[in-house]
């Protein structure tokens, strides 16, 4: 029997264990990337309830002991729990080491794991940077940021490729880790269409706006980068073209702050803050809107965007990072200035007020979203990346 | 007889009484047809060298020049001590004994070092964090306890320098007393110790394989 491709991913995060992005992008890929004949072991961090080992959609998936005595700070567990898990992945590893032949790891969250079981077992390591510490805090302020900086570079310089979701990210990689050209490999982030394969109940949509009104929908935490402000600051200017109900799903520091700017403009009974949301939910609600917005500031993806696309609901986002390149302006969607309220009320109203143009918005995005950024692609695409690694592996000392 | 040496001082990088003692041990052991390979940490003195005596040092950095204390160091630092062992392994046929490990600080290298490749380690006890910090239970100071746990549990055998430390590694850690041996500090009869240990260590992994 030839051998099968095989891919051992480490990552912090693997359902059941959401905590933010990578865990459903590592579902999504492997469950892909196993689908196009890729043998895949997943080696996560154990939750309550979930098995050691199971297998899921040919998916072998391991989940190790992730070092619960208390830790004195997030950054320290994380080393406390790499050291779990690459005592564990190296037991797992020296079992069917003749079958691993690249090691994908998922940001620096389990650095220490990936380059010590790199040359431990004279692997090749690949590395997917889904974000940075100097993107995340805009500049590095403490020693700890400064200390896991370090640790992203660290793993940049051990790894065989550098794989990033957006141009933009992969400018920001190269250029806060000063790494060459022929490093980085661009691959998107997915999204899946099929979330949004469900039946809106008749009364669903009047649970949320009066007939007579067109949906806003935000979709994102209440945080400064996000740009939710600006989308308030728009409001009034909207409404006086537009009758429409604005639902704000997510939550965050900035809520009180832009309560209150509801309050003092009199729109509370325009302006619905839902916080969180079941997924059942939102995924109706994002087939229901009339509009979506991303006003983002700073944003590395942008996946948000994506699954209004998926969900076949226009798009007005600001053309900012990863967005401006999700967005094709005036054909999937609508790009206006970022941090600019009267740019972002322009680009709604002309979505509401035009219902012929916001139909051939939403059939062209929903068309790029499975040209672009279906999971199958994305697999492919990430399967011939193992195989170029691969081939260049095979002509080192190593090999 | 391929061993190698774990520990966080050697000379010229001198901390406390460790290094000379390692030194001596290494010395003498290189005189009694082992083939010692000392990996070690060193910010100023890179790379591989060979002395006088035969024995064989690697020093390896950290990558991670910043830091927030004394366990994230120690744990980016594992990685390098892994991928200079590693280089030890591969480059001699990945023919080595046994890792005879000094203290805590590189125990998690011996430990996937030997989930990953099976060679089997040594642990050898200078000071505990239970003496060295008696009245301290921070997460910090149990995070380095959980370490030295971890060392005993995987060590294939136990060195230390008195009864006295062999019963408090026993009463601590409830390690099993036929699992440690106790060595004489004056290295002329202690390196004999060492021998007989490492003797026992590859004669076990002959035989398991």
């Amino acid at each position: 029997m030839p051998h099968k491709l095989s891919v051992l991913m480490l990552s912090w995060e693997y359902p059941p264990r959401v905590i933010g992005g990578i865990s459903p992008h590592i579902y999504f890929l492997s469950k892909h990337l196993a689908k196009q004949d890729v043998k895949v072991y997943v080696v996560t961090c154990d939750f309550p309830g979930a098995p050691a080992h199971e297998v899921i959609d040919g998916v072998e998936v391991y989940r190790i002991d992730s070092y619960k005595n208390p830790s004195p700070d997030f950054a320290t567990w994380v080393y406390l729990m790499n050291m779990n898990m690459q005592r564990e992945t190296a037991a797992l590893m020296k079992k069917i080491s003749s079958k691993i032949d690249v090691i994908h790891a998922h940001d620096w969250l389990v650095a220490d794991a990936g380059i010590g079981l790199k040359h431990i077992f004279r692997k090749p390591l690949l590395v997917t940077m889904h974000s940075t510490e100097m993107g995340r805090r805009d500049g590095l302020h403490t020693t700890a940021e400064k200390m896991i900086h370090e640790t992203e570079a660290w793993l940049t310089y051990e790894a065989w490729k550098v794989i990033c979701c957006s141009d933009y990210m992969i400018n920001h990689v190269k250029y806060v880790f000063g790494l060459p050209n022929d490093k980085m490999v661009m691959v998107p982030n997915g999204v899946n269409p099929q979330n949004y394969d469900v039946d809106v109940p008749s009364d669903f949509r009047g649970k949320f706006a009066l007939p007579e009104e067109k949906i806003v929908l935000y979709v994102g935490r209440l945080v400064y980068e996000k740009g939710i402000h600006i989308l308030i600051n728009a409001v009034p200017k909207i409404l006086s073209e537009v009758n429409a109900k604005f639902i704000i799903v997510g939550s965050g520091y900035m809520k009180e702050q832009l309560l209150n700017i509801v309050r003092s403009m009199g729109l509370e009974h325009k302006v619905l803050f839902e916080g969180f949301m079941d997924e059942a939910t939102l995924f109706r609600l994002q087939k229901c809107a009339d509009v979506s917005v991303v006003p983002s500031l700073f944003e590395p993806f942008g996946i948000v965007a994506l699954e209004a696309m998926a969900a076949k609901s226009p798009v007005v986002a600001s053309d900012t990072g990863g967005l401006s390149e999700i967005i094709e302006h005036d054909k999937t969607g609508v790009k206006v200035y970022s941090n600019n309220p009267d740019s972002l009320a322009w680009g709604i109203t002309k979505v509401l007020k035009d219902e012929a143009y916001a139909k051939y918005l939403r059939e062209n995005a929903y068309r790029r979203v499975q040209e672009k950024y279906d999971w199958a692609k994305i697999a492919q695409d990430t399967k011939r990346i193992y195989e170029g690694v691969l081939g260049e592996y095979s002509k080192s000392f190593w090999a | 007889m391929r061993a190698i040496v774990f520990s966080w001082e050697y000379p010229p990088r001198v901390v406390g009484q460790l290094a000379e003692y390692v030194k001596a041990l290494a010395t003498g052991l290189a005189a009694n047809k082992v083939d010692v390979n000392v990996v070690t940490y060193d910010d100023r003195l890179m790379g591989e060298t060979q002395e006088p005596s035969g024995v064989k040092t690697a020093r390896v950095t950290n990558p991670v020049k910043t830091h927030i204390g004394v366990l994230t160091w120690v744990l980016t630092l594992n990685q390098e001590v892994e991928r200079a062992a590693a280089n030890i392994y591969y480059s001699s046929g990945k023919k080595i004994d046994l890792i005879n490990v000094f203290d805590w600080h590189f125990i998690p290298a011996a430990v996937a070092l030997k989930n990953g490749l099976g060679i089997p380690f040594v642990y050898s006890v200078e000071s505990l964090e239970d003496h060295r910090s008696p009245t301290a239970n921070s997460s910090y100071n149990l995070a380095i306890k959980s370490i030295e746990w971890l060392g005993f549990y995987e060590a294939q055998s136990v060195t230390v320098k008195s009864e006295w430390m062999k019963e408090e590694v026993a009463r601590i850690y409830q390690v099993p007393a036929e699992k440690i041996s106790v060595i004489p500090t004056n290295m002329d009869s202690g390196k004999n110790g060492f021998l007989k240990v490492y003797s026992t260590v590859a004669e076990a992994k002959k035989n398991a394989t």
